[in-house]
């Protein structure tokens, strides 16, 4: 078998403080293109089940809470074949997913500090963590691949969130230590990802993470108007896993930082207008991850047209019309992440925009930046 | 189906026009309007052209540093003479009158001069003379003008009113009548909005809608703190070579371009790290 899971959703996470972001842009005066409910007062937050707030994000919470329902609800799916060690298994369908579950049911466990969301999130880890063996099947799959990185990205984020297989690391950490696991032929990108996988199990990082930044594509700061699918799925990883899925924004450089703020909003329009719910979730994370969040004006319309393509169970399909009507199952591999992305992009959207405090679990970080990317200043 | 006959003469008109500005801003041709016919009967699509290309007839005049020719400055006041904002039109049809009127004003009211004037002749708009606000047929323009709408909005009705995207401060804008559309309320807003412009200048790549990326792109071009990252430059190529067909197109990527070479001209353009406004 070889690492054929593509560079989506495996990555890592610890916690951080909230860096002091960059301001606004200038002349930067994005509103809403269409107008949502204004938000209730004085309510409790379902998500949080926290006191009453001021003010609350009602789109994004209800996507957080049914996203959530729909995976939780078709837990059974994720579940491992008997066989996932044969080599012709296919990992996109196995254990891609499992890791994937993973990965964003601990983002949603760390920015949800209380209440039945957090215990849903609790239990998806649990039971992901289960289909592992707790980690056995993993140690057995890095053995049969010794070369692949997967195997570690997908660790990496149940030791993000808490379980650990002392094995499993030992083995990691002698192969990591080898020339051949610096020199993986990889993209910029997903090369980021193993960066943090690395720093998430306790492992020396093989390359310095800023110069791995300065490889991809949207460490250039590229011309915005070169953003298509797939450049947008690179971007949005970078900075999953240069913030650690949000956890640390303050790791991304005030550049890049800057030169997000200009351009998401762009870049999310083009998304919604195209029907693309997975890359906009996608895209409204990255707004939640930065230093200081892509503002509530900019992000709620957005979680609205999210929330109207939702199907009535909480299923988001990752491309194409509304299911609202449509009372036949789309099928699970093609909604599963764009929901998995929902729930989670929805829960870091309350909890960066609305106040709702993360969980710190680990305080370590990734070495600051040294050097910054090109400028971005007017 | 005799509507349809009478847009797409109209639009081939424009079509035709729009060819012969650009011809004019390329090749230095003295006049814009070489085939326009004034005062014959079967004019129409053509003054309709001229009304729809509006101020951007007397552009080679800016753009060469010249007296604008006299056939246009002609062909401009009969086209705002036939084709009036009716009451209810929207603000972009007010605004493009007005400035259309304006300029003709400018340039029949007195002998032009090239020299550039003791004082700059601020304060002209719709706040202080006889535009949009103020004119027949103009009712609630000022409310409907949208200041504070969407930046895609923006984008898209600043793209309508790109002929207003001129640079003010030079000498031949200020002899042509083109100041006074920099010192509108229009330009006012775009300078007030270049990320939001910028947005919409992406936006309109993304949609491969080139006529209002290469207008946005026009109005960047005459605009400060447009965020480097944006790559105005490659950026106003790639629409030009995409896009470049359309002589509307061609037009405001060339206009654009002009007005950046004379704005960075004596400014250092590149900063230390080689990404360029």
């Amino acid at each position: 078998m070889t690492a054929a899971v593509p560079d989506r959703e495996l990555g890592a996470q610890t916690a951080g403080p909230a860096g002091e972001g960059p301001r606004p842009p200038a002349g930067d005066t994005a509103r809403p293109l269409t107008g949502v409910a204004p938000p209730p007062t004085g309510g409790a937050s379902p998500l949080t089940g926290g006191a009453p707030r001021p003010s609350a994000a009602p789109q994004a919470v209800e996507v957080a809470r049914t996203a959530l329902d729909w995976v939780y609800d078709h837990l059974p799916c994720f579940a491992l074949p008997e066989d996932v060690l044969a080599p012709d298994v296919l990992v996109d369908r196995t254990w891609k997913p499992l890791g994937e579950l993973a990965q964003l049911g601990d983002g949603i466990r760390r920015h949800t500090t209380s209440g039945p969301a957090r215990r849903r999130a609790a239990e998806l880890l649990e039971f992901a963590w289960g289909q592992t063996r707790r980690g056995s099947l993993l140690l057995e799959q890095l053995r049969a691949e010794p070369m692949s990185t997967y195997p570690l990205e997908i660790y990496a984020a149940f030791r993000s969130a808490g379980f650990r297989h002392p094995a499993f690391e030992e083995l990691a950490r002698t192969l990591a230590r080898t020339r051949s696991w610096a020199h993986t032929e990889q993209d910029p990108t997903r090369r980021l990802g193993i960066l943090n996988a690395e720093h998430r199990t306790g492992l020396p990082l093989h390359a310095p993470p800023l110069t791995a930044l300065h490889r991809t594509w949207l460490g250039s700061l590229p011309e915005p108007w070169m953003f298509e699918r797939s450049a947008g799925y690179a971007l949005t990883h970078v900075v999953f896993h240069l913030t650690d899925w949000g956890n640390a924004p303050h790791r991304m450089p005030p550049r890049l930082a800057r030169y997000l703020h200009h351009w998401l909003p762009a870049w999310l329009d083009s998304c919604l207008e195209e029907e693309l719910w997975d890359l906009a979730g996608e895209l409204l994370a990255v707004a939640a991850s930065l230093p200081t969040p892509v503002p509530a004006r900019t992000v709620e319309p957005a979680w609205a047209r999210l929330a109207a393509a939702q199907d009535t169970a909480g299923g988001l399909c990752e491309v194409g019309p509304s299911r609202r009507d449509d009372t036949a199952e789309p099928g699970f591999v093609h909604c599963y992440h764009s929901t998995l992305v929902a729930a989670y992009a929805a829960t870091l959207t309350a909890a960066r925009l609305y106040g709702v405090p993360p969980v710190p679990l680990t305080a370590t970080v990734l070495p600051g930046p040294e050097t910054a990317p090109p400028g971005d200043a007017p | 189906m005799e509507r349809s006959e009478a847009a797409a003469r109209v639009a081939e008109a424009v079509h035709d026009l729009a060819s012969d500005v650009v011809s004019a801003l390329k090749g230095g041709d003295h006049s814009s309007a070489r085939n326009g016919t004034a005062g014959t009967e079967d004019d129409g699509p053509w003054l309709a052209a001229v009304r729809m290309l509006g101020p951007d007839l007397l552009l080679p005049a800016l753009v060469h540093g010249r007296p604008p020719h006299p056939q246009d400055v002609a062909a401009c006041r009969r086209a705002a003479d036939t084709f009036p904002p009716r009451a209810g039109s929207s603000p972009v049809t007010v605004w493009s009158h007005w400035a259309l009127t304006r300029m003709s004003d400018h340039l029949d009211a007195r002998p032009v001069v090239f020299e550039a004037p003791a004082e700059f002749p601020a304060g002209h708009g719709p706040d202080h003379d006889a535009g949009p606000d103020h004119g027949a047929g103009a009712d609630g323009a000022r409310d409907a003008w949208p200041a504070a709408v969407p930046w895609q909005q923006f984008t898209h009705q600043l793209a309508l009113l790109a002929p207003l995207a001129v640079p003010g401060d030079t000498a031949t804008a200020a002899a042509c009548g083109h100041a006074v559309l920099a010192e509108s309320a229009v330009a006012r807003a775009a300078r007030q909005r270049p990320v939001d412009l910028a947005r919409g200048f992406v936006r309109a790549v993304r949609r491969r809608d080139w006529l209002q990326a290469a207008a946005a792109g026009r109005w960047l071009a005459v605009v400060d703190d447009v965020p480097k990252t944006l790559g105005l430059d490659s950026g106003l190529d790639f629409v030009l070579l995409m896009g470049g067909s359309d002589p509307r197109v061609d037009l405001h990527v060339h206009a654009a371009q002009h007005f950046r070479a004379i704005r960075s001209a004596g400014a250092g353009r590149e900063d230390a790290t080689g990404v360029r406004a």
